[in-house]
């Protein structure tokens, strides 16, 4: 273990950059938010067409400082770079173009000289089986930040189901993504409170190696690669991989299910085809102790209806760097443990950084303050 | 300062065979002004260096400049096309206003900015762009010539980090002026459509809505040039950051 938060309390400020972020826009409407930003207020933004046409030049780079505050009264500076991954190439076609991209950016935080480096979004799915592909990384830790997720997804679900009044123990759980970390992570922690569980994902080897796993525990599973093949409805729902479209899941879940959009991008929503489903935005955290970024990009960067709400794979690099634990906490894939993640979660608590208020592309779903000059059915519904 | 070198050939003496020619014609013709216009600009730095080395460092540039408008005029004669380069069209004149303050003020350091960093940025990134698809030797000059400017960065470059070691903040603010002044005349040269009416180059409508005819786009030739003067400017250091915000301020 590192240093205790109490500890941490009385260093000195410096400058030095303890983490970093490297993230990237998920839709034109995020990015066109931070060339806006960066404009400034006295140019007129520019048009949509001419930011499609400049972002995908634009090399891997720092956009901004990030300091966060501790509830226990910790400090740390970090940076949040972009790797400008443009919003509309988030797909397999694009992958060697965009590790190059992750690479880059790993190398501006390296040069920069953080000391803990989260992968946010895309960043970590690129790599997480490829960790050897990040440049020689000195001193420099890199971490998923999947641990982190993969706590506030299993938070949500229970949270949702205490929302809801269900009995988590008697459902059944259908992991979409499965075989990705965050979906192992995800099926290790649930499996042993549901009764039954479903994996899916396109590599049937893995879902397989899973399934012996936790069947070695006295878990229930089934796997499929194609969803219609499962034998049982699902009543509750993690997407740990983007759904091409929500239809997919038709006739495959309860009507009243419970789904954690914990894909990237994010892309579930309440629709006609599943009116009674629960969707929620799964692996979301809240950094109470406070998050400001200079210049200021405060709700352009992190898009919610809640303040200071963060992607859980961000707030893990910000978590070690509150409690000076400069280590690769998360890396490659397969290897999160609920034990992991009681580990992650309680440094997270420690700092408070805790679940965020629930919410889904229609509004929150549960009570909480409302981001300042957010408009929750128009502004970040749009993200 | 040494007279230009004549690069404008009859269009009598060469035959055109290539269905685009009229495209690469406006496209030599930016180029040839723009190498002119750099051997103008090595010119009169010469006449501001004290170091006898420097006068001939600069002297070379300009001949080698030349040289590259030479070649592109061959390559114009080649295709059959007669290219008409204007150093003082409107654009390109505010350009080498913009160094000729820096001589006035016999600021060697801004002179070495504005042409290696901003100018030269902007001239490899698209000569590269434009040798990848043009045919031929047309495409072998192109790169070639870009190639040779990435060497001419290189050298400007050491002198250039040295000086911003010596006060960053002082070089970075330099930098923003330079840029404020010259990237914005480029970025308007770049932008997908002339707003300001015909750049005085072409040799008759802008050229800009026909690239897409070889393979080229006025995106592609801005995006990449804005890609290679950011890199550049990170090369010597200054926060990227800062220089994602200047960028992102240009004129589109």
């Amino acid at each position: 273990m590192g240093d205790s938060a109490a500890g941490v309390v009385s260093r000195t400020r410096t400058n030095e950059i303890d983490f970093a972020l490297i993230g990237h826009q998920e839709s034109w409407r995020a990015a066109a938010d931070i060339i806006a930003v960066l404009r400034g207020p006295e140019r007129t933004p520019l048009p949509d067409d001419e930011i499609k046409d400049i972002l995908p030049w634009i090399p891997p780079r720092v956009v901004c400082y990030v300091d966060v505050g501790s509830i226990a009264g910790a400090k740390a500076r970090g940076l949040y770079i972009d790797s400008f991954i443009p919003p509309d190439r988030l797909e397999a076609a694009y992958v060697h173009e965009n590790i190059a991209r992750v690479r880059k950016a790993a190398a501006c935080a390296i040069k920069a000289g953080a000391k803990v480096v989260s992968l946010g979004g895309f960043s970590s799915i690129l790599i997480e089986g490829n960790f050897d592909q990040l440049p020689e990384r000195c001193d420099t830790a890199f971490t998923t930040g999947n641990t982190l997720t993969v706590a506030f997804i299993v938070q949500g679900i229970k949270k949702m189901c205490e929302l809801e009044g269900r009995n988590l123990q008697r459902s059944t759980l259908l992991i979409v993504g499965g075989t990705g970390d965050v979906g192992i992570g995800c099926a290790r922690c649930l499996a042993p409170l549901v009764s039954r569980v479903l994996l899916s994902a396109r590599n049937v080897e893995r879902l397989r190696k899973l399934a012996a796993e936790l069947q070695a525990d006295g878990v229930e599973v089934e796997i499929a690669t194609d969803l219609q093949r499962f034998s049982a409805e699902a009543d509750v729902v993690i997407c740990a991989a983007s759904l091409a479209s929500s239809s997919l899941l038709l006739g495959r879940i309860a009507r009243d299910a419970i789904v954690c959009d914990a894909g990237y991008p994010k892309n579930l929503s309440p629709t006609v085809q599943m009116p009674g489903a629960k969707i929620f935005f799964g692996g979301l955290g809240q950094i109470t102790g406070g998050m400001k970024f200079a210049p200021d990009f405060h709700g352009a960067l992190n898009r919610h209806p809640f303040p200071d709400v963060v992607h859980g794979c961000l707030l893990e690099g910000m978590a070690l760097a509150l409690e000076r634990r400069f280590e690769p906490f998360s890396q490659g894939r397969g290897f999160i443990t609920p034990e992991h993640v009681v580990e992650m979660e309680t440094i997270a608590a420690r700092h408070g950084i805790y679940l965020a208020p629930l919410y889904n592309a229609g509004g929150p779903l549960e009570d909480g303050p409302l981001e300042a000059g957010v408009h929750a059915h128009t502004e970040w519904s749009r993200a | 300062m040494e007279p230009l070198i004549d690069v404008n050939r009859s269009a009598m003496e060469c035959t055109s065979h290539f269905s685009t020619a009229p495209i690469w014609q406006d496209i030599l013709a930016q180029a040839m002004t723009g190498e002119l216009l750099a051997a103008m600009n090595y010119a009169s730095l010469s006449e501001i260096c004290d170091d006898p080395a420097e006068v001939a460092d600069a002297l070379e540039h300009a001949q080698g400049e030349r040289g590259h408008a030479a070649s592109f005029a061959a390559e114009a004669c080649k295709i059959g096309v007669d290219v008409t380069n204007n150093v003082d069209a409107k654009h390109w004149k505010r350009l080498r206003d913009a160094f000729l303050r820096c001589i006035a003020e016999r600021d060697f350091i801004a002179c070495l900015i504005v042409q290696e960093i901003m100018l030269e940025s902007f001239a490899v990134a698209s000569y590269a762009r434009v040798g990848r698809v043009a045919p031929g030797t047309l495409g072998q000059t192109f790169a070639r010539i870009a190639a040779e400017e990435e060497d001419h960065v290189d050298h400007a470059m050491s002198i250039l980090r040295a000086e911003r070691d010596r006060n960053p903040q002082r070089f970075d603010d330099k930098v923003h002026r330079l840029h404020l002044d010259v990237m914005t005349t480029l970025a308007k040269m770049l932008a997908k459509e002339c707003k300001d009416g015909h750049c005085e180059v072409c040799h008759a409508s802008c050229v800009k809505p026909s690239l897409f005819d070889v393979s080229l786009s006025a995106a592609e030739l801005r995006g990449a040039s804005l890609q290679q003067y950011l890199k550049t400017l990170d090369m010597l250091g200054i926060p990227g950051e800062v220089t994602l915000a200047w960028v992102t301020q240009l004129p589109v």
